[in-house]
């Protein structure tokens, strides 16, 4: 049979709802919130109950309401650049907008942002949220990915400084004990360590879940759950990762997709191409995942965000600060990277059995050319699309489908 | 002619004491506003800043001919030339000279500073493998010295640059900076002492900010239209790191250098939006500068950023700031007119 839609997912993106309207009450009544990149340590957050907001989810919420044009011409009428790192940057436009048109109410003035200097824009972003009227910026530095091995994935849980190098992970470690006195000077609260180490603990369990999630959906044929239902069950868990409910969402999206397995569902009955997509959710338009299923029985059944949340993320030591910073030194260049990128997304390719690869190349992302040179050398198709995920003028211009359903034909042949 | 091995260095973080201490020569590749960038450079490099391409051009097309460096040192202050070092690392194998990262942190703390002492350290023990050479302190002594005389040519250069009126052009002390960034240091220290220019007192003085200046060529077509450039933004010109130095030995000019590093302004790409508009304010005041030209080069995301708050910070000192987006020198054709209007208050900033 085919599966619909998969409860976790739906339940993943009502919680988020319920949540962020509640973080919208908390900053009502005075409650300082923070505005987080991705790669920024949230478990000091978590750990002294300061409600925090990623800059990425937020992103791909206001890119599925289709306010990325309107947002990012809020940023050009700053006289600031509405055509640099947009993923990153429509979120300041959308502080802009009328009320009335902001999504789900709109994101309250956070009183923290916080990111990593990564990159030349990244930085400038946070700054300009820190010049906004109530909000301060911290930055914290970010180094390059010196050493990066391959095969990581089989060490970085308990052996993170043969992946990222002690030094970093020292410096970040310091950068994270500064930033946790600003913010107890500010807020008036005290980090305990325990509860930072309990937070690590239940991150790693979210972890495991996962790491059982993405094998079963790697070994499993035909594919059980569609991408754009293990994005939300997998994305909104992580932004509230190490929390209980985040462990609990984890586990029920592992049991859902054990369930579908044992009962043979499919996304696709008729399965003959497997997928994989290489790059950030295409968040404007969640539907193309699907659209190849139909002409093409091409079925996507690998995006990054359950597989970096299975391998990426778990980190164990006695220091939690250590720890946590051994997490965020080089979470990204494992994606981004090469050869710690390609030879991962190699091993991810072949552990899914995958026939094709959609590659999404973003302006801000090294090393493209070596993942799909690497995809490319073991057999598996490859088709970059220069695009920016969150913009979707950008990928209208890129005629992401056209391309795709082209791509499929001529270089996807059909399983038998 | 000297036999000492060259250094290619990308990137303006490097503290040449610690190359020259070595016995290399520090080489800084630039690459240029113009010319060619190779179809396999484009591939691998993805979107970047053309410059930076056209460095990996250059390399790729020497690489195994006499004008290869021995090695190369390759700065994290761009997001290009960080991924410029992420596609050579994996190019060593293909015959491309073996090449280090030297990743500065810009955010100063304690922790930062012992980082930072860390990866010169590390940095001088790459040079160490190519040149056989462990610099003590009597080899970090000397090139302390040499480099020291590099500062005050440097110095009496940037002193001539801001004289009233200037005795060098900007063009030609942007062309002597460059050359003495990749020459042997008496050949640069020359090179700087020889740079003088008759300016014409009438020349509007013009700071210049937006993107580096690789090589002369869009300094030349604005001063071809009656301006002389005083200051600048660029880490080629007013920015570029060259005549420091420190004492002891290793650890401690590590040390000291490191210091020195979070001390000092830095160009574009790694700057935040404020420390560049007041860097710009303070430089363009210094050099009595009274209109500004932003250049930013396609293909460079950073100063896009800085523009306003930069135009804004000059326009409280009374400089009124024109702004480019090009690609190369002959987009700036036609400059001289809105340069006059500028300057005259024809136009508004």
């Amino acid at each position: 049979m085919t599966g619909g839609r998969l409860p976790s997912a739906a339940a993943a993106t009502q919680h988020q709802r319920e949540w962020f309207q509640e973080v919208r009450a908390a900053a009502a009544a005075g409650t300082p919130i923070a505005f987080l990149n991705a790669d920024a340590p949230h478990e000091v957050f978590r750990a002294l109950d300061i409600p925090y907001v990623v800059n990425q989810w937020w992103a791909s919420v206001i890119a599925a309401k289709r306010l990325g044009p309107q947002s990012l011409a809020a940023v050009a009428a700053r006289g600031l650049p509405d055509d640099s790192q947009q993923y990153d940057t429509i979120a300041l436009g959308a502080q802009d907008l009328p009320a009335a048109s902001a999504p789900w109410g709109g994101l309250p003035t956070p009183r923290f942002a916080v990111a990593e200097r990564s990159g030349d824009v990244v930085p400038r972003i946070f700054e300009l949220w820190g010049q906004r009227a109530g909000t301060e910026t911290f930055l914290l530095s970010r180094t390059a990915a010196v050493p990066a091995p391959e095969r990581w994935w089989e060490m970085v849980a308990d052996r993170p400084d043969d992946v990222f190098g002690t030094d970093r992970i020292d410096l970040l470690a310091a950068e994270i004990r500064e930033l946790v006195a600003w913010l107890e000077e500010r807020t008036g609260r005290t980090l305990e360590l325990d509860r930072l180490a309990e937070i690590m603990a239940l991150g790693n369990e979210q972890a495991s879940w996962n790491r059982r999630t993405r094998d079963l959906i790697a070994s499993a044929r035909p594919t059980p759950i569609a991408v754009t239902d293990s994005m939300p069950s997998v994305m909104v868990p992580q932004w509230h990762r190490g929390s209980r409910w985040a462990v609990e969402a984890a586990r029920r999206l592992h049991d859902e997709v054990a369930e579908r397995v044992g009962a043979g569902h499919a996304v696709w009955r008729g399965e003959r191409r497997r997928m994989m997509w290489i790059g950030r959710g295409l968040w404007s338009d969640l539907e193309l995942y699907r659209s190849f299923q139909e002409d093409f029985d091409a079925v996507f059944v690998w995006s990054m965000y359950l597989a970096i949340a299975a391998d990426g993320y778990a980190r164990y030591g006695d220091d939690p600060i250590r720890a946590l910073a051994s997490r965020f030194v080089g979470l990204t260049d494992l994606l981004y990277v090469p050869p710690m990128s390609s030879s991962w997304y190699v091993k991810e390719a072949l552990g899914h059995g995958v026939d094709g690869v959609v590659h999404l190349v973003a302006d801000d992302t090294p090393g493209s050319a070596f993942i799909s040179q690497a995809l490319e050398a073991h057999g598996i198709p490859v088709l970059e699309i220069a695009a920016n995920n969150a913009d979707s003028r950008s990928t209208a211009g890129a005629r992401v489908k056209e391309r795709i359903g082209e791509f499929i034909r001529a270089r996807v042949p059909a399983r038998a | 002619m000297t036999t000492a091995p060259v250094i290619g260095i990308v990137g303006n973080d490097v503290p040449r004491q610690l190359v020259l201490a070595t016995g290399a020569i520090p080489h800084r590749l630039f690459g240029s506003w113009a010319g060619p960038v190779s179809d396999r450079a484009a591939s691998l490099l993805g979107a970047v800043d053309p410059v930076a391409a056209r460095i990996l051009t250059d390399l790729l097309a020497s690489a195994a001919g006499p004008a290869a460096p021995a090695a190369l040192v390759v700065c994290n202050d761009s997001a290009s030339h960080l991924r410029l070092f992420y596609v050579l690392r994996l190019l060593t194998a293909e015959g491309l000279p073996p090449v280090h990262l030297l990743d500065l942190p810009r955010r100063d703390s304690p922790a930062a500073r012992r980082f930072a002492a860390r990866r010169l350290q590390a940095m001088t023990l790459f040079c160490t493998e190519v040149t056989g050479r462990v610099p003590g302190p009597a080899e970090l002594g000397a090139a302390a010295e040499t480099e020291r005389r590099i500062g005050v040519a440097v110095s009496a250069l940037r002193d001539r640059r801001r004289a009233s009126p200037p005795r060098v052009t900007g063009t030609a002390a942007l062309g002597a900076l460059i050359d003495a960034l990749s020459a042997p240091p008496d050949e640069g220290t020359a090179r700087l002492d020889a740079a003088v220019s008759d300016v014409d007192p009438e020349a509007a003085r013009l700071h210049v900010a937006g993107s580096g200046q690789p090589d002369p060529s869009v300094y030349a077509v604005i001063e071809q239209a009656g301006t002389v450039i005083v200051s600048d933004d660029v880490d080629t010109g007013d920015l570029a790191w060259i005549g420091e130095a420190a004492d002891g030995d290793l650890d401690h000019v590590c040390a000291a250098l490191a210091e020195r590093h979070f001390a000092r302004d830095v160009a574009a790409p790694v700057s935040l939006i404020a420390e560049r508009a007041a860097g710009a304010e303070r430089r363009a005041g210094a050099a009595a500068a009274t209109i500004a030209l932003s250049v930013r080069r396609r293909g460079d995301d950073g100063p896009a950023w800085d523009l306003t708050a930069t135009r804004a910070a000059l326009a409280r000192s009374g400089i009124r700031t024109l702004d480019r987006t090009i690609t190369g020198a002959a987009d700036l054709a036609g400059i001289g007119d809105e340069l006059r209007a500028l300057r005259s208050g024809a136009v508004a900033s």
